[in-house]
This record gives structure tokens, C-alpha cells and sequence, in this order.
């Protein structure tokens, strides 16, 4: 026992000290895309028409006239001291703000996907799962597939023509209307903030701007869910404990809910943590085809800016997330599930 | 598995409880779609407020930094500057100034007076102090535009409480039109400062039509000014939807969560809502535009080093198949850097190489050794974001090789914009597809761009200058002298004679050829009213009534 809690702690360590490596070699390799991708910052914001006096001072003023390498050591000296930078297509918005301002944006759009990608795949796989070798089994490996080869872009436009402009449902482009005041809270989690302040009219016209780019996303990603749950509902479901429960005369809807899903959904947790931290950045696609103003979709214009410190201090901030809840994950399977070796 | 897959049992009941599904979703879809289009979405003002989409990016909103075209729509509305035009004309009339401004005989020295009893909207007085300190910080703080102002103004000076004075480096005709520009706007002193890098991009204080009430990068809100000088805007405020597509923008403005959809619409789009507009829901408002867009040709390298080569390929470029093709009809097939617009234009490219002309094209390209042994191969580049431009290269590319057969290949090219404009200074590409958005009203800024050169000689072509920016290395002597001469000259007529003499070298030396000039568009819903996109490509927003 003593043994085991050792071993444990000193996993838990070495991945902890793990964190910093990974990030370091994140921001190394950013910073040198960066610096490798054809394109001038310069011309980029200032066009291709300026005066070169005005394309070098500008040059000098953000310090890439100087060598890669100090560069390179101004930007992880700064990074050392939790300073992100600032935009250099804006000139003076810095990148805590720019994270401060489209963040929560993101972070209610990839938790409302990830509740609908769960709900969906869990209840798809399951149902899959419960008819092994029938149409349904089929239509659930189908909705699978096709869930994950359908492009994001088209599905998103497909739902907006059809949910949007023809049907007039769901409204697209914003997160809030346009005319009226959004929840002003703490957390700037629309949702969050209407229920602190108890005001079910916000909660429900955020939840209305929320319908479509979280449809899309969550469907889109319910695949991945739906064919975890089908193929470990489909093994435990042979288990031995199952088969007994069987013999007792359980009905099987109950063995499914109560009993076998929930052991079946153990690795799911697992993938639902690694997605949502993976989602957090992945979003582009979705944020662009619904103009959300999430983080995704100023990265997206960051890059296309070659804004260096935006794009760095964004991929930074991403890759950190992912790298701490990737640990945070892998430390939890190790305390839950005593077949993990460390 | 087939036993239970097409037995007795499972096989009909799924098929009645999908058949049951089916026809469940059916119905209600058919239900939904009969109905739909009945309710309203809440994102359209039901006040006086006017709810505006567009995809143009507000980069920032220092007057100073500001050099795009949406932030110079802002700050259009948001501030005021020494002259503007008259709504709906190109007459110059003084704004913040009280008059035309007095010019010394040397042409170098304006005094302008003052308009007094202005207040910014901090509730601070605007002064000759505080005009003076915002265009030294304009000229000074080295934001994008300052280079418009400090290449031509050597000092400003508030020689009375409400007297300006400029004094220029040299003479510069255009001066009146390039104080128009949206940055040259006053600003408080206590807020703003002087210095390089010193910008406050997310927060403006003017003293324009409109306050800013808030400023994202998705959402930005204009609040009409009660405490407004002149003309009080005709909408209490202006709601703007930043969208990332023109998709967006379209489905948005067709659900109807936009009153008014302006910039940047594909050519489908625009068609569709032109078709759809008799019905009553949307009004169309379509303007003339100054931008311009046509084909440099880089005279540094192979094919385009021979004059007989460019003439050639002027003379086989189809302008109206291309306006068809690529544009549906939404522009105007353009002759000259010089735009319609401005009384001086001449369409000289028709004159000299005709509406494409396929037969003077041979006899140039015979003239510069082009044969069907030795056909003529080019490239053109183009931004691969531009979908117009990419099917504007196709265009040209198909009707050029079906037309000259043998004689001419074209190949077509992109590379992504950033990378593109770096290689194009470089002199990388032998041809580009570009455009130009102008700084001011006035025909200077349609050539000054286009062939000054400040270092070069025939023989090395354009080593520093704007040509060398443009990808095209032009490098003349007589067209310096031109431009130098018309900068300086004060006498209209003279100084329109000088500009067709410009036009006549570009002709002449086919540095560029002009393709086609853009039309603009903006979609007002039913309700809607006084909108309009000024001579001059402003958009004023206090004029939109609901």
C-alpha cells in the first residue's frame, strides 16, 4: 500500500514537472512557425503601398529587426513573467485582454457543444449498443462516420439556411442581441451570469444564440462519444456481472442504464476532458461559419494579420489548457483505475 | 447475426418505430417550413436605433492608426474634420473650419480659420490648440496614415485662438482634399498624447454626430451626440455586427436581424438580393466607387521587360467578359488608374488598345518575337483569399488562350495575401491582380501611387518608391516631372491638362493596365430610410432614419 502511494506520488510529480517542458517546447515551436511562415508582419498591417521609412520604423519599433535569438530571448523573458504581449495590428490591446474579452465566448460555446456531443453520443451508442447486429447498431456506426467526415463549414451552412433564414428559428452571428444589454456578471458566461442574477429571460435568449453554433459543434464530435459508449457498452454488456443480472430477470433497459453504463462511460469521461481542453482551440471552424466572438475566431484573425505576439500568446495560453488538463486527466485515471502502471 | 438481423421479431418493429419517427419529424418539418418566416428575430432595433452588419474589421479607432476603410467610416461619423464634402457631391465645404483656407502665394502657407462654441465629447472646447496638437500627433505617434501628412506638412502652428496655420515642405495642390481624411480629426490633448507608438485604439474622443458606446472586435455601438454642433443624426444610435463571412452577413440580413447590410457581400449574393428586392422586404442602394483594380506588370523581369510584350497583353484583355463572368454586371470596365469619378479621367486605355482587340494584340506580340514556336508565357498572381479575383484570372486566362490560340499561355497563380504583397515588392511575380482604396478625393491620389519613383533611373527601373510597392519598378523621368508639376500647380485647368498627360504616359508605357472600377452596395430593410454611400465612398450614418 505504502509502496503504491509512493509510486503514485512520485508520478504525480514527474507529470507535473512534466507541464513546463510541454509548454516550453509549445511556445519554442510557435514561435518559430511563426518566424518560418512566408509573410511580413510589417507589410501585412501596413500594406504593400507604404513608404519603406514607415514599414522599417515600425519594424524597429516591435523589435523584429533584431536577431532571432533575442527575439526569441525578449519573448520568454516576458513569458516568464506571465507577460503575453501585446497586439501589433491593434497597438496597445495586449493579448490578456484580447483573452479576457473573447474567452468566455469560447468556453460556453465548446460546453454547450460538449453537453450536446455527450447526449447525443452517449444516447446514440447506447441505443447502438442494446441492438448489436441490427439497423439500429448499423444506423449508429453510420451516424458515426458520417459525423466525422461531415465538414463543419458546410453543416454549419446547411443549418443556418435551413434553421436561420428559411425557418427563421435560431438567429446567427451573435451571442447576445444587438440592441439589448448582456448579463453583466463576474464570470462573462452568459449563462452562468443570468442564472447568478436570476434573470430566466437572459438565461433563455443566450441559450437562443446558443442553439445553432453548439448544434453544430456537438453533433459534429458526438461521434467520437457514440462509438466509445457502442463499442465498450457492446463489451460489457457480455460480461459475466451482466449475465447474471440477466438470470435475476432485470429488465434490460434497466441492466443498460443502471448497471453497464456506467462502467462503459469511464473512458468516455476520459475523452469529454481531452476533448473540451482540445475544443477550447478547435473551435475555429465553428466560431468562423457563425461569426461567435470567441477566442478561436480573433486566433484566426491573428494569423491572418501575422500578428506574432496574438498568435503566440493565444497558442500558449491554448497549448497551457491542454497540457494541464491532459495531466490533470492522466493523474485522475492513475488515483481511479488501479490498472494504470506508473 | 442474419437470423436476427431478418428475422421475425426486431426487423418490423424497428421498421414501425423508424417509420413512426420518420413520419413524426416529417410532419413537424413540413409544419415548420409552412410556417416559418412568420416571426421576427429579436436582433433588429425596435427603437430608434439602427442595427448595421457588415465584415470589415475595425483594426483599431486612433485617428492616428487608423488606415482601413471601416475604422475611416467610423471615425467619419464620429468626428468632424477641417473640410468635408457636401452630402450626396464632391464640393469641398469647410466643416470645422469657417472657410476655405487662405493660401500664400508661394503655395506653401494655408491659414484656416476656425469654427468656435465646438465641444468634444469629453465636454472640452475644440480650439486652434486642440487641432493643431491632434495633427502633430497624426504626423508624429507613426501610425499608418501619418505618412499622408508628414511627407507634405512641415509645421502647424495655432497662430490664434481659432486661426491654423500649415506651412508645407513644397507645394501641394490637393491639400484641401487630403484635410477630409477621417484622421485628421480633432482630438483632447489630456486624453491623447504625442508619441511614437502612443495609441488608444479601442476608445475615441471627438466631435462628431456620434459618441462611442462601446468598441469590439465584434460588436461596436455608436450613440447619437445630444450635445452635437451641427446636424443631429436622424437615428438615436447604430448597433454594428461584425460578422467573419459575407455568409453570415447575408443569411443574417435575409433571416432579418440587420436593418442595414453594408460591405462585403460576394457577387451571388448581391445578385440574389437584387432579384429578391421587388419583394418588397429590402431596398438595394447601389453607388459608384472609386476603388479601382487592375494588373500590374513588373517590368524588371522577363516577359513584361518589353514594352511591345505589355502593349500586347493590354490590348487582349477583355474588360466587359470579365465584368460579366466575374461581377455578374457589378462593376464598370475601367480604361484608366484614373477613376470615372473625377472630370479628368480619360478612358485612354480604349483609345489606344481598343475593347480588346485581338488583332493589334498579334501585331505586338509579332513586334516583340512571339511566335507560335515561341509563344508568349506569363503568370498572374493574385491574393488567394479573393474569390473575385481568382475568377477575374480565369477569365483573362480563358479568353486569352482561346482567342490567341498558340500564341499566348497563362498560367494562374496565388499565394496568401501576406506573402503575396512581401514577394510582390520584391519583384517576385511578373504580373498581379491589385487594387486601390485612395487616401483622399482628389485625382493626385490616383497617380502619385502608380508612378512616383523617388530612387531609380531607366536603367536600374524603380529602386525605392511607390512603384516599386505596386510591383511594377516603373520608372520615368517624365512622369516624376509630371507629378512634381501638377503636386505643385494651383491653377485647376492647368493642373487637369497635366493629369491627361499623365494618363497619356501610363498609356504609353503600360506600366498597369485598369481592369474595372467597383460598384458599391448596401441593403437597407423595408423601413429603412436615408441611406446612401457618398461620392466619395462615405457612408454617413447619421442620415439613416427607422
Amino acid at each position: 500500500m505504502t509502496s503504491r502511494s509512493n509510486a503514485l506520488r512520485y508520478y504525480v510529480l514527474s507529470r507535473l514537472m512534466l507541464a513546463p517542458l510541454m509548454i516550453w517546447t509549445i511556445t519554442t515551436v510557435v514561435f518559430l512557425l511563426m518566424r518560418a511562415t512566408p509573410g511580413d508582419p510589417v507589410d501585412a498591417l501596413l500594406g504593400p503601398r507604404a513608404p519603406i521609412e514607415a514599414k522599417e520604423a515600425l519594424r524597429s519599433q516591435l523589435g523584429l529587426n533584431k536577431p532571432l535569438i533575442l527575439q526569441y530571448l525578449d519573448y520568454l523573458s516576458h513569458l516568464l513573467r506571465f507577460d503575453l504581449g501585446s497586439s501589433i495590428a491593434s497597438q496597445g490591446q495586449t493579448v490578456w485582454q484580447i483573452i479576457g474579452d473573447h474567452f468566455p465566448a469560447t468556453v460556453e460555446l465548446t460546453l454547450c457543444g460538449l453537453a450536446v456531443a455527450a447526449v447525443v453520443g452517449i444516447t446514440v451508442g447506447s441505443v447502438a449498443a442494446s441492438r448489436p447486429n441490427t439497423p439500429v447498431d448499423a444506423g449508429g456506426r453510420l451516424f458515426g462516420i458520417l459525423t466525422y467526415a461531415t465538414p463543419m463549414y458546410w453543416f454549419g451552412m446547411i443549418l443556418q439556411l435551413v434553421f436561420a433564414v428559411q425557418l427563421r428559428w435560431f438567429p446567427i452571428g451573435t451571442r447576445f442581441p444587438l440592441v439589448q444589454t448582456p448579463p453583466d456578471g463576474p464570470t462573462v458566461l452568459y449563462l452562468v451570469d443570468s442564472l447568478l442574477q436570476c434573470n430566466g429571460s437572459q438565461f433563455g435568449t443566450t441559450l437562443y444564440h446558443l442553439a445553432l453554433p453548439s448544434l453544430t459543434l456537438g453533433i459534429l464530435i458526438s461521434g467520437v462519444f457514440e462509438r466509445m459508449v457502442r463499442v465498450n457498452l457492446k463489451q460489457t454488456l457480455r460480461a459475466d456481472y451482466v449475465e447474471a443480472a440477466r438470470a435475476r430477470g432485470i429488465p434490460e433497459i434497466r441492466i443498460i442504464t443502471v448497471h453497464a453504463l456506467k462502467n462503459a462511460l469511464i473512458p468516455v469521461i476520459t475523452i469529454l476532458g481531452l476533448t473540451f481542453a482540445s475544443l477550447l482551440g478547435g473551435t475555429v471552424l465553428t466560431e468562423v461559419t457563425f461569426s461567435w466572438p470567441g477566442l478561436a475566431n480573433r486566433f484566426f484573425e491573428a494569423i491572418s494579420q501575422r500578428d506574432y505576439p496574438v498568435v503566440q500568446g493565444l497558442m500558449t495560453f491554448f497549448g497551457t489548457i491542454v497540457a494541464l488538463v491532459s495531466i490533470i486527466i492522466d493523474i485522475l485515471n492513475a488515483y481511479i483505475d488501479p490498472r494504470i502502471r506508473y | 447475426m442474419s437470423v436476427q438481423f431478418l428475422g421475425g421479431h426486431r426487423w418490423p418493429r424497428w421498421r414501425r418505430s423508424l417509420g413512426y419517427y420518420i413520419s413524426v419529424f416529417g410532419l413537424c418539418l413540413v409544419l415548420a417550413v409552412a410556417c416559418g418566416g412568420g416571426s421576427e428575430p429579436e436582433t433588429v432595433a425596435s427603437d430608434g436605433r439602427v442595427a448595421m452588419g457588415t465584415t470589415l474589421r475595425a483594426r483599431t479607432l486612433d485617428p492616428a492608426d487608423a488606415y482601413e476603410i471601416f475604422p475611416g467610416i467610423l471615425l467619419y461619423n464620429l468626428g468632424d474634420r477641417l473640410y468635408t464634402y457636401a452630402p450626396g457631391t464632391t464640393d469641398l465645404v469647410p466643416q470645422l473650419a469657417t472657410e476655405m483656407p487662405t493660401v500664400s502665394a508661394d503655395g506653401l502657407t494655408y491659414t484656416i480659420s476656425l469654427r468656435e462654441g465646438v465641444t468634444l465629447h469629453d465636454g472640452s472646447a475644440f480650439n486652434a490648440e486642440v487641432m493643431a496638437f491632434s495633427i502633430q500627433r497624426f504626423m508624429d505617434n507613426g501610425g499608418r496614415p501619418a505618412f499622408l501628412l508628414s511627407e507634405k506638412i512641415e509645421t502647424v502652428t495655432a497662430t490664434g485662438d481659432y486661426e491654423l496655420t500649415l506651412v508645407l515642405k513644397q507645394p501641394f495642390a490637393a491639400l484641401t482634399a487630403l484635410l477630409t481624411f477621417w484622421g485628421v480629426t480633432p482630438v483632447p490633448p489630456d486624453a491623447y498624447t504625442i508619441g511614437e507608438g502612443q495609441f488608444r485604439p479601442e476608445d475615441f474622443i471627438g466631435t462628431g454626430p456620434y459618441r462611442l458606446a462601446s468598441f469590439s472586435s465584434d460588436v461596436i455601438k455608436l450613440d447619437a451626440n445630444p450635445d452635437y454642433w451641427g446636424e443631429v443624426p436622424s437615428n438615436d444610435g447604430i448597433d454594428i455586427q461584425i460578422f467573419s463571412s459575407p455568409a453570415n452577413l447575408y443569411n443574417t440580413f435575409r433571416s432579418g436581424g440587420l436593418d442595414v447590410a453594408y460591405q462585403t457581400l460576394d457577387p451571388d449574393q448581391i445578385a440574389a438580393l437584387e432579384r429578391e428586392a421587388d419583394q418588397g422586404e429590402w431596398a438595394v442602394i447601389e453607388a459608384g466607387s472609386t476603388v479601382v483594380n487592375y494588373m500590374s506588370l513588373n517590368q524588371k523581369i522577363a516577359p513584361f521587360d518589353d514594352l511591345n510584350v505589355r502593349k500586347a497583353v493590354a490590348a487582349m484583355v477583355d474588360r466587359n467578359i470579365i465584368n460579366e463572368r466575374a461581377f455578374q454586371g457589378q462593376a464598370e470596365p475601367l480604361y484608366s488608374l484614373i477613376p470615372q469619378s473625377f472630370d479628368v479621367h480619360a478612358p485612354v486605355f480604349e483609345s489606344a488598345y481598343g475593347d480588346v482587340d485581338y488583332e493589334q494584340a498579334t501585331e505586338f506580340l509579332a513586334a516583340a518575337g512571339i511566335t507560335e514556336a515561341n509563344p508568349l508565357e506569363f503568370e498572374i498572381w493574385y491574393p488567394t483569399a479573393s474569390t473575385t479575383r481568382s475568377v477575374v484570372a480565369n477569365t483573362l486566362k480563358e479568353s486569352i488562350e482561346t482567342n490567341l490560340a498558340g500564341l499566348v499561355n497563362v498560367q494562374v497563380s496565388t499565394a496568401e495575401s501576406a506573402t503575396l504583397w512581401e514577394n510582390v515588392e520584391k519583384g517576385i511575380y511578373p504580373s498581379v491582380l491589385s487594387n486601390w482604396y485612395p487616401d483622399y478625393f482628389d485625382p493626385d491620389n490616383f497617380v502619385q501611387p502608380f508612378l512616383s519613383c523617388s530612387e531609380g533611373s531607366v536603367e536600374t527601373l524603380c529602386e525605392r518608391g511607390s512603384t516599386q510597392g505596386n510591383g511594377s519598378f516603373y520608372y520615368s523621368a517624365t512622369a516624376n516631372d509630371l507629378l512634381a508639376q501638377q503636386s505643385a500647380e494651383l491653377d485647376e485647368s492647368v493642373r487637369n491638362n497635366l493629369f491627361k498627360d499623365l494618363q497619356q504616359v501610363m498609356v504609353a508605357d503600360v506600366p498597369y493596365i485598369p481592369l474595372w472600377q467597383n460598384k458599391d452596395y448596401v441593403f437597407a430593410a423595408s423601413g429603412v430610410g436615408g441611406v446612401a454611400v457618398e461620392p466619395n465612398q462615405q457612408f454617413l450614418l447619421w442620415q439613416i432614419s427607422k
